[in-house]
């Protein structure tokens, strides 16, 4: 395919105006030159699609009772329509806000969703994904408290604990098994990475009895809309992933990370913040704000290297949440954990051993009672992904409203064979 | 200002009905402070923000290293496909080979390009490969017990450079810019020692000028035993033209949203990558993919990595727009850049008399010219003056060794008609300055007005709360 416009006679005026012979003579001074390329063809468009479908068709796609920090909740029809728009999906950061009015204010309610689903003071306009979020609200604290420890409480998802680990160690933060005077912060994930819910009223103020701050990590972001918020507990910093509301799955990319903290923290925020203000003619309006943080200005001594956020996933999250609006999120929540308990309890029934020992949401742990691997795979075979196997016999499952008691009952069926 | 809580509607009900949980009291929720909104007025709500919002699809965006190319919509189409884009991320590999395909496939091309040996995919955006960047570098110095503590970066770097630097507590060594826009070569000598692990360098650099001296500076480096990285955002002069493993580098990162035209959805998301020589592989995050016997692997057991960076594999869907992007180019791929390379040019040939250029050298593509000559804050006013005729403005104030200066990267898909009529604008705006300076100063004149951003900064408003009425 060809996406440049010119003429053979545009690229000879042209290259008359830079005084150049040729485009090759141009690029003289690029050096060393390369001498060969090996790449296919150039394909059509006709052949591109027909070679990426069936590179997609070499993927199966199933019904999913898997999460471990990705959820099949249902994405409604609106939001595809709208993301799509050229204006928002082909704009860049709104350096100039006067040509960007839309994708700020999309950013303002977006901060304004995260605070309140978090019952926090201040949200940034999104992170990457959930866990460099995570890692990002450990140096976050490091900063602040000036103090390297890194205290996790048990429970947190194994893949964010491995990213954690990554930027510990690149930053000189490292992972800390006591809350003392060296703590940074104290970590604890809701629900944990096993489904529990856990009241972490004691772990917080343990956390602030040393001076160290409070980050709760969410797990499926649409458990923020029934359970009490981390706000109300009394969390410091709060972050998770928004992939629940409204984010393809998409084998685990690009989805979107948060981070929403106590009014206090305001100014060592990661990343983008838009705030409203007017413009000469006293009209409100949105515009990029405390950019005096970041990397563009601050250099060496920024909060975060980060340029880019994830805007068109935060405007896929604010359509989501709108759309669903409260009565709607309630009913996906209740969904979400009606059908959990209701696949527990039937398992419960066909002899997996319930491992969860507090409430859960909508994600919880069995012990299979054959290998795990089998009951995985004769599941698959089924076109269900049952679970994640996380080792010594255990799965865990999850459910979403898309997981129909019609599915609940071929699951049933399948695992008692 | 109408935000979307401002309304209370009957709800469209895209999900079943259901009813309430059972959760203990000290755990539930009891309120959620959210309005119901229909569809109908949602539609129309974003609809009308959009129509707020400038984008590469409404006209000209020559956003100075960001690469603001035009986006082919058959990749939204391709990311959208069912086994992309409804494929779960614990899939086993058995049944996601098409997607494991994809990064492996991708990886390999990007080897081919720009002739390193490994490449990851795991970085979600350019920042976060610098940071994986630097942290190999920090592993690799630690394992062979050298204390090397600095990082060497020209003084018109990128930020994030330094930032990422500082994130990994090594100390930035600032090297001044020479009068032809090269880092300045008797400084690097005077900086470059055995405390330094990287020399970090943009080629071609945030002037859109091609490094001269690059090959004695890798010299130098090399003979220092220090790395030299690239940060590739500038990869849009270089396709199927030169390589940055033949140039000497050890380490590149490539913005796939930039070069490989994802669209930048208002600032991301975007996807990174990171290239190394054979020497560093082993430091790549984990897991990596692998072909084996004609299948698609995850390898996570190499203890020399520097850990896992992403929650998954990487920015998938992203990955995928990168990959159909290149395959539709395929061995014409060096076009882009020619032509990058030429509108660059040829649009600095029409400005270059009317503007205070800093390096009067032939640009790769993109280009920095000064508004200095103009007066004061004439940047920024140019900027909003340049959106009242329906085009957006360059990069402004970057790199900041540029006083009052403008950063224009047109990219290969725009029209010599784009360009000209470009520069006539900027042109009637320059005579605009001297004619009538007011209606500079106060654009733009359309609506929204000049915004005021020292207000946004000092009286904080970053959320809407509701009223207490």
């Amino acid at each position: 395919m060809n996406f440049i416009p010119h003429t053979e006679e545009d690229i000879s005026k042209m290259l008359t105006v830079v005084g150049c012979s040729t485009l090759d003579a141009l690029v003289s001074e690029f050096k060393p030159r390369l001498s060969e390329l090996k790449l296919d063809e150039p394909k059509n468009e006709m052949d591109l699609l027909s070679y990426m479908t069936k590179l997609s068709e070499k993927n199966s796609t199933m019904k999913y009772f898997a999460g471990g920090g990705s959820y099949d909740h249902y994405i409604p029809s609106i939001i595809g329509h709208l993301v799509l728009r050229g204006e928002f999906l082909t704009s860049y950061t709104p350096y100039q806000p006067e040509a960007s009015q839309g994708v700020l204010q999309v950013l303002y309610e977006f901060q304004t969703f995260i605070c309140m689903l978090t019952g926090m003071d201040v949200s940034n306009a999104s992170l990457y994904d959930g866990a460099s979020a995570l890692a990002e609200a450990a140096l976050l604290s490091s900063a602040h408290t000036k103090r390297k420890g890194v205290f996790v409480e048990e429970g947190l998802n194994p893949n964010y604990f491995k990213v954690l680990q990554t930027y510990c160690d690149g930053t000189e933060l490292y992972i800390t098994n006591s809350i003392d005077e060296n703590t940074a912060c104290v970590i604890s994930q809701t629900p944990d990475f096993n489904g529990n819910i856990k009241n972490p009223r004691g772990l917080i103020e343990k956390a602030h009895q040393h001076k160290a701050l409070f980050i709760n990590c969410i797990s499926d972001a649409t458990s923020l809309v029934i359970l009490k918020t981390p706000g109300e507990f009394g969390a410091d910093i709060v972050v998770g992933e928004g992939q629940s509301f409204g984010i393809p799955k998409s084998f685990g990319g690009p989805y979107l990370g948060y981070i929403a903290v106590k009014e206090f923290l305001t100014k060592k925020l990661p990343g983008r913040i838009v705030g409203m203000t007017t413009d000469d003619k006293g009209n409100e309006g949105f515009v990029l704000t405390l950019q005096a943080r970041e990397q563009f200005i601050r250099r060496e001594r920024a909060t975060s290297n980060i340029t880019t956020n994830q805007t068109l996933l935060a405007l896929t999250a604010t359509i989501y949440l709108a759309s669903l609006g409260k009565s709607g999120l309630q009913n996906v929540a209740r969904a979400s954990y009606h059908r959990a308990h209701t696949l527990q309890e039937k398992l419960k029934k066909v002899g997996f051993e319930l491992v969860n020992t507090n409430p859960f949401y909508n994600e919880f742990l069995v012990k299979t009672p054959k290998p795990t691997e089998k009951i995985i795979a004769d599941l698959m075979e089924c076109n269900i992904l049952g679970g994640i196997d996380v080792g010594d016999n255990k799965l865990l499952i999850s459910c979403t409203e898309k997981n129909s008691l019609q599915d609940i009952d071929s699951y049933i069926s399948t695992v008692s064979t | 200002m109408k935000l979307i809580f401002n309304y209370n509607q009957s709800n469209t009900k895209h999900t079943p009905q259901e009813k309430d949980v059972d959760l203990p009291d000290d755990l539930k929720r009891k309120d959620l402070p959210l309005n119901d909104v229909n569809e109908v007025q949602i539609i129309r709500h974003y609809t009308r923000l959009s129509r707020k919002n400038y984008g590469i699809d409404t006209n000209f965006y020559p956003l100075g290293s960001c690469t603001m190319k035009y986006n082919p919509r058959i990749n939204e189409d391709i990311a959208r496909l069912p086994g992309f884009s409804n494929l779960h991320p614990f899939m086993p590999a058995s049944h996601a080979q098409g997607a494991l395909e994809v990064i492996w496939e991708l990886e390999e091309i990007l080897k081919e390009i720009t002739g390193m040996d490994a490449f990851s995919l795991q970085p979600a955006a350019g920042s976060q490969s610098e940071l994986l960047g630097v942290m190999i570098a920090k592993k690799y110095f630690t394992e062979k017990n050298e204390n090397r503590p600095k990082i060497i970066i020209p003084d018109s770097a990128h930020g994030t450079n330094p930032a990422t630097a500082a994130m990994c507590k090594f100390q930035t060594v600032t090297i001044p810019t020479d009068e032809r826009g090269n880092m300045d070569i008797n400084e690097f000598k005077k900086a470059i020692g055995k405390d330094v692990a990287v020399v970090m360098i943009t080629n071609p650099n945030t002037l859109g000028l091609y490094e001269e001296n690059l090959s004695e500076i890798k010299d130098i480096a090399k003979e220092n035993g220090a790395l030299m990285y690239c940060d590739g955002a500038n990869m849009n002069a270089l396709l199927g033209i030169s390589k940055p493993a033949d140039q000497g580098f050890d380490m590149i990162h490539l913005n796939l949203h930039k070069t490989f035209s994802t669209p930048h959805g208002g600032g991301g998301p975007g996807g990174g990558s990171l290239g190394v020589k054979s020497f560093l592989e082993d430091y790549l995050p984990v897991p990596r993919i692998k072909k084996e016997n004609e299948k698609f692997i995850f390898e996570s057991n190499n203890k020399k990595s520097v850990g896992k960076l992403h929650s998954f594999y990487g920015n998938f869907g992203i990955i995928v727009r990168a990959l159909a992007y290149i395959k539709s180019w395929g061995t014409d791929i060096q076009m882009i850049s020619q032509i990058a390379v030429l509108n660059a040019n040829y649009l600095f040939c029409l400005l270059k008399d009317d503007f205070d250029v800093p390096y009067d050298r032939r640009c790769a593509h993109e280009f920095v010219i000064s508004a200095k000559n103009l007066g004061d804050k004439s940047a920024v006013n140019i900027a909003k003056r340049i959106t009242d005729y329906g085009f957006h403005a360059p990069t402004i104030y970057f790199p900041l060794i540029v006083k009052e200066a403008l950063m224009i990267e047109p990219t290969e898909t725009e029209s010599k008609n784009t360009l000209d009529e470009y520069a006539k604008v900027l042109k009637t705006i320059i005579k605009e300055i001297h004619d009538e300076p007011e209606l500079v100063k106060n654009a733009p004149h359309t609506t929204p007005g000049r915004l005021d951003e020292v207000k946004a900064a000092r009286q904080l408003n970053l959320r809407w709360v509701p009223s207490e009425s």
